[in-house]
């Protein structure tokens, strides 16, 4: 195989993980921050998906929709944690906190998919966008540029949740939640409310991912499915919880994918994907930027 | 016998809806909750009873259904056999999943297991088995598990339900099912308390893949007619099967009973009755009635139900009183002559991070004596604890017992070889009795459940804690706890005893308890080493002394040798004793 | 335990007492349709219920069915849902909540699989579009497999593909074969890899086969690009893939005939979702779609829905309800064992029931398999699919891809 052709392979896995990236990282710092393995991401990225293409329809370019869409959303998940997670999280058998944010959140999926098929059919749409059939030529390489912008975006928005934990003193309590809630609690941080700032940040972020998405992909009322284990996976290839080991886990899938193809059957794709999963599990659970050692 | 009477009346009553439902619909629903059920009851073996939360427990459901399918189609080979062959390559892929992933615990083992079955997925369409139809036999059919009447089939998923409720009822009350409820509440405490933790959870995985496939065949024949990868390897039948198990309530045969009873029926009636009309309105509905059930009933419906009529005894309970009892001699195992040397250590060096935490630290246990090894905080006496008894390995030396390495092994083989230990801080297992906990540790020795009670209740005895048998840790002193601790350990049957710190956090009344415990101990012929960092108290009460500091031996012998060696006093023992004895005076 | 095995016997007694069987009323003539309501493939379903409803209000309008006293045709619909065990479910509580005399669907050939069996055993017969060859290799009596199956839609397709592009002097020496490996698409392609092409002396010079969701399509165009098959058979079920590969080829440039294996790639959403000027010229073999001379059915189909333009499943459904109306008016009877043996003994050429369809003639073999069902083709032309091949139905002359 050519250079060339190889460089492309890389440069299409690097885009096509892009956006699993950002839609991992909301979901990582909601596990991170409450230690909830959220179900209903994926349909909050519908949502995402939906009220983007609306704003279409209104004139709005997806690429500005999808960052239209991080207040309403952000709210919204303050909402979803205040009415429902909060009486799911906190204190309590970690094992049965968990079966219970299980079962809370599959509900919470059930609800939003069958909802969105009832109100706003099951008829597939999609935003026509330029860019969506484009690609920038750089080099001999050709970047969709859908998926570029997509990408870029993903990295702003993740450098920026990183630089708000990492710089901010709001960050920083969430961060101090996270690690020692109990800690954290005799410091005078309200964690309940920390909660609710991740959470509203968890499913803004994983809305805009949703719109970013849109700009290429049809939307429907079960296109969850089609990213949801993906995400999960992202997530925990970089490590439970790290907000730059999701996004880095969402390349990496990408990267998985568009390799896999060189040396496996394209139907056997996502077992390359899935393989890597089991491996990193196995030789470092911790994932390859996890911080802490969380398994045995 | 009465254990049995339950299940009996589920059976029962099973046959009689069988008999009593006219419709065929309503057969269909029943067989549907009869299979869920035996689904989750299956998932919950190593889900609940081991608390290892498997996402992936399709994966056996698949592979009972294809293989018994594409025996029939490929082999014309009866599902009745091809279930059994089924059942068996569902527990080697138990095994050989098994073998890798319970290295993971939580999350990680369970988003591990979630792997497979999409693997297998993948797999099966790139096979080319997208759709394998069961074909329809005229001639034979009851050979090949086809029927016209569908109470026949009701009573087939009645009949694996039956066997998967017998077994996990004699899961439950067996030396494995302590086991399990003991690893599922703290790993650690369960290996030092004799319990191998890998194969009592790779055996849980295996008696929990064996139903599961034998119910996704039935499912395919009953059901389904045609088998395709997303119904059988589907994420839909891990969905069902955890929300059958957590609505029920999991760890109890009767969780998953009650979940499908209620959530099986409850979903079917949506679809027949606002489903048809607003198509989509049942998945809401369903979806809010999880949402609610998580609400008022997080702990599922069983849990829920158990604490409102568990009434605790109330009524008169006698302080625990330490009146020491004879140790039970340990049943078939030569004992050591008394002075001889029972464990060597040699030379044992651990690092963390480049800190050592040892450094070639040598010393020897001798028969029948109280040695105390002792050392400020941070000396490296825990991690001793912890390469002796196993938890970890040590990076140079050897330790040897009864003349034997036992370096390399498990925690709970070196348990039964007689060495048992308790923590610095009481690890117990909170959802066990007190009993039930002393039990685990009984079941080192034991294998039947009557003797490894007889057994506990001794131990029990011994310590002087017989009255709180029935109550559960978490009502218990800091001495009764470490008294339990102890008993567990005793339930053992241990040559030698690892105490860490047993007298810290101790009132003087519970300090006397214990020594004078652990003097009847060394009478007994048990060879006691303890750790303490607070020397007044063990100096009365061991042989001998080991002094650590950071991490390396600087001093051995008799305690007033020890006490009065200038080493001693001025590398470690200056000050501190000083303070002490001050303490001691006010 | 006591009172737990109590409460056990009432929660499983008491939902089971729950479920209402609806009362029978009296002549109605009723079909139950099967088909995915909710989840994902919803819109499928939609569809084959408009056309089923459009075929019962002109059945019902025209004075029922009049061998039974003009009893009117009325429509039960249960919902398949998004899985086997919900799709056999649905048809099991049809068929026993009430007295049908007919079943239509349940659109994906696995459901329909197990849904045909419940049929076969309380004996309704039972009417689908679905494909699959061994839909009919079971031996059943009850089922009625209205399409071409698969095996023959690829055989016949690749002739008239063949034959199409021999026309336009540009004749079919190289192809490729794309598509996912859903149930539809494995059994249009088997054949094709393993003996047709070869046979016809066609190279196939790519042939990349994914297992949905498409996470890209880049590799599969980059190899069209490189390779310049004469004609691309193509098979993407999955909405969101077919779009991803469709994007693709428009943005890499690509230009190659691409011949769809299936009806889904004819649906209106594809027009709002990548624009007419991306579809135009692409072709897919279909098992029906509307013919020359049905320009008024398409017209009361599109002002009675508000659809663009009226498609398989729908012109299916239809074709299937004026099938049963025929079979009950020939029987005399609202039996579903009665219109069985008409449908066997039916042999129309004339009426709605018979001209749906190509080739005009409704009449079933011993299988169950309609005699003479044969595959068409349709092209997209300036954003609507139109029947291009054969020229007898044609409603628009077809485009060679590229071809002046």
């Amino acid at each position: 195989m050519a250079a060339a052709d190889l460089a492309q392979y890389v440069v299409t896995g690097l885009l096509v993980g892009g956006v699993y990236a950002l839609m991992s990282i909301g979901l990582a710092l909601i596990f991170g921050v409450m230690r909830v393995v959220n179900f209903a991401q994926g349909d909050f990225m519908m949502l995402g998906m939906y009220v983007t293409y609306f704003l279409a329809l209104a004139g709005v370019d997806p690429l500005l929709g999808a960052l239209v869409v991080i207040p309403p959303f952000f709210l919204l998940g303050v909402l979803v944690h205040r009415t429902l997670l909060v009486h799911v999280t906190g204190g309590g058998d970690a094992q049965r906190l968990m079966d219970a944010q299980l079962i809370l959140t599959l509900g919470l999926s059930l609800i939003v998919t069958n909802g969105a098929t009832m109100l706003l059919t099951p008829m597939p749409r999609g935003i026509r966008t330029a860019y969506a059939t484009h690609a920038f030529a750089v080099g001999g390489l050709l970047l969709n540029q859908a998926r570029s912008y997509a990408f870029a975006m993903a990295l702003v928005l993740a450098a920026g949740v990183y630089v708000f934990l990492t710089r901010t003193d709001l960050g920083k309590a969430l961060r101090a939640a996270a690690d020692d809630p109990e800690a954290a609690a005799y410091q005078g941080i309200d964690v309940r409310a920390m909660h609710g700032l991740a959470f509203g940040v968890g499913i803004a972020l994983v809305a805009a991912a949703g719109g970013l998405l849109a700009t290429y992909h049809p939307i429907e009322p079960t296109v969850a499915v089609n990213f949801i284990v993906l995400m999960f996976v992202a997530v925990v290839l970089g490590g439970l919880g790290s907000i730059p080991g999701a996004f880095a886990g969402g390349l990496l899938i990408g990267l998985v994918q568009s390799l896999t193809l060189l040396v496996l059957p394209f139907q056997l794709q996502n077992v390359g994907v899935f393989v890597t999963f089991l491996l990193v599990l196995y030789l470092r659970p911790q994932g390859l930027f996890g911080r802490r050692l969380r398994a045995v | 016998m009465r254990r049995l009477l339950p299940m009996a009346l589920v059976v029962l009553l099973g046959v009689a809806v069988a008999f009593a439902l006219g419709e065929r619909y309503h057969h269909r629903i029943f067989t549907l909750v009869l299979v869920w059920a035996t689904m989750g009851l299956a998932w919950n073996i190593i889900s609940g009873y081991a608390g290892q939360t498997s996402f992936g427990h399709q994966a056996f459901f698949g592979i009972g259904a294809y293989v018994t399918v594409l025996l029939v189609v490929t082999a014309r080979l009866s599902p009745w056999l091809g279930m059994l062959v089924g059942a068996l390559a569902a527990v080697l892929a138990a095994v050989l999943i098994g073998l890798p992933t319970f290295r993971l615990a939580g999350i990680y083992f369970a988003l591990a297991t979630l792997a497979y079955p999409l693997i297998f997925r993948i797999v099966m369409d790139y096979l080319g088995y997208q759709e394998v139809s069961i074909p329809m036999v005229r001639d034979r059919p009851a050979a090949f598990m086809q029927f016209g009447d569908p109470r026949v089939y009701d009573l087939l998923a009645l009949a694996a339900l039956a066997g998967t409720l017998l077994l996990s009822d004699w899961i439950e009350g067996s030396r494995l099912g302590y086991a399990l409820r003991a690893l599922r509440a703290n790993e650690q405490a369960a290996e030092a308390a004799g319990v191998d933790t890998f194969r009592a959870k790779m055996l849980a995985y295996m008696l929990s893949a064996a139903p599961a496939a034998v119910i996704g065949a039935i499912y395919a024949h009953a059901i389904l007619f045609v088998v395709t990868p997303e119904a059988v390897f589907g994420v839909l039948v891990i969905v069902q099967t955890l929300v059958v198990c957590l609505v029920g309530g999991i760890g109890s045969k009767w969780g998953p009973l009650i979940g499908a009873v209620i959530m099986v029926p409850l979903s079917e009636t949506l679809d027949a009755t606002v489903g048809d009309r607003l198509p989509g309105i049942q998945g809401v509905v369903y979806g809010a009635a999880l949402v609610v059930v998580t609400l008022f009933a997080p702990e599922g419906i069983y849990w829920r139900l158990h604490a409102l009529r568990r009434r605790r005894p109330v009524g008169e309970r006698a302080p625990a009183m330490a009146k020491p009892h004879a140790v039970a001699a340990p049943p078939g195992r030569a004992s050591a002559a008394p002075g001889g040397t029972l464990l060597e250590v040699a030379g044992v060096s651990r690092a963390f991070l480049g800190l050592h935490a040892l450094d070639d630290v040598s010393f020897t246990v001798r028969t029948g004596e109280v040695l105390g090894v002792i050392g400020p905080n941070g000396a490296g006496k825990t991690t001793l604890f912890n390469v002796l008894n196993g938890f970890l390995g040590p990076d140079a030396g050897d330790v040897r017992y009864r003349g034997e390495s036992i370096v390399g092994l498990r925690p709970s083989a070196v348990c039964r070889r007689g060495i048992g230990r308790t923590f610095q801080v009481v690890r117990t297992f909170p959802q066990l009795t007190v009993l039930d906990n002393v039990m685990v540790g009984a079941f080192a020795h034991e294998r039947a459940t009557a003797a490894a009670r007889e057994r506990a209740l001794a131990a029990l005895e011994t310590v002087g804690l017989t009255s709180r048998a029935d109550d559960v840790p978490s009502g218990l002193t800091t001495l009764d706890l470490r008294l339990m601790e102890l008993a567990r350990c005793l339930a053992s049957v241990p040559e030698l005893i690892l105490l860490d710190e047993p007298l810290a956090g101790l009132s003087r009344d519970g300090v006397e308890t214990m020594a004078a415990l652990v003097r009847r101990l060394r009478e007994s012929g048990v060879t006691v080493v303890i750790i303490e960092h607070t020397m007044y108290a063990v100096v009365p009460l061991v042989d001998r002394l080991v002094v650590l500091d950071h991490g390396r031996r600087i001093a051995e012998g008799a305690p007033n040798d020890v006490v009065r060696d200038p080493t001693v006093i001025e590398a470690y023992l200056g000050k501190r004793w000083l303070r002490h004895a001050d303490g001691l005076r006010a | 335990m006591k009172p737990l095995a109590l409460l056990l016997a009432v929660l499983l007694a008491a939902p089971m007492t729950l479920l209402p069987l609806t009362a029978r009323a009296a002549d109605d003539v009723k079909i139950a349709l099967v088909v995915p309501l909710s989840g994902r493939w919803a819109r499928q379903g939609q569809l084959k219920k408009m056309g089923a409803e459009m075929a019962i209000a002109e059945i019902n309008a025209q004075g029922g069915i009049k061998a039974l006293g003009g009893a009117k045709l009325v429509l039960r619909e249960a919902d398949a849902g998004d899985s086997v065990e919900k799709a056999v479910s649905a048809a099991q509580r049809a068929l026993t909540r009430e007295k049908i005399s007919a079943g239509i669907g349940a659109w994906l050939s696995s459901f329909t699989l197990g849904v045909t069996e419940v049929a076969e055993r309380l004996e309704v017969p039972w009417f689908t579009l679905s494909y699959a060859d061994s839909i009919t290799e079971r031996g059943f009596k009850y089922t009625f497999q209205t399409s071409p199956v698969s095996s023959v839609q690829a055989e016949q397709a690749l002739d008239l593909v063949v034959d199409l592009a021999k026309r336009n002097n540009q004749p079919i020496r190289k192809a490729a074969i794309v598509g996912d490996n859903t149930a539809a698409t494995v059994f249009f392609f088997k054949p094709l890899r393993e003996k047709l092409l070869k046979a016809k002396g066609i190279e196939i010079v790519v042939d990349e086969v994914w297992t949905p969701p498409l996470a890209d399509a880049t590799a599969i165009v980059q190899k069209l690009r490189g390779t310049q098959p004469d004609i691309v058979f193509y098979g993407a079920t999955n909405f969101p893939d077919s779009i991803q590969v469709l994007q693709k080829v428009k943005e890499f440039g690509v230009k190659v005939p691409i011949q769809g294996v299936g009806a889904w790639l004819v649906t209106p959403e594809y027009v709002k979702t990548v624009g007419k000027e991306l579809l135009d010229n692409i072709m897919s073999v279909v098992a029906a779609h509307p013919l020359k001379g049905q320009e008024e059915l398409v017209k009361r189909f599109t002002e009675r829905t508000g659809e663009p333009f009226m498609t398989q499943d729908p012109l299916m459904a239809y074709a299937h309800v004026w099938i049963i109306k025929e079979a009950a008016e020939m029987a005399k009877s609202a039996d579903p064992r009665a219109i069985r043996d008409a449908v066997a003994k039916l042999d129309l050429r004339t009426g709605p029931a018979a001209t749906t369809l190509a080739p005009g003639r409704i009449k079933y073999d011993e299988r169950g398999r309609r005699i003479g069902a044969a595959p068409i083709i349709v092209q997209w032309q300036n954003g609507e699919p139109f029947t291009v091949v054969p020229a007898e139905y044609a409603t628009r002359k077809p485009n060679w891809h590229g071809a002046k």
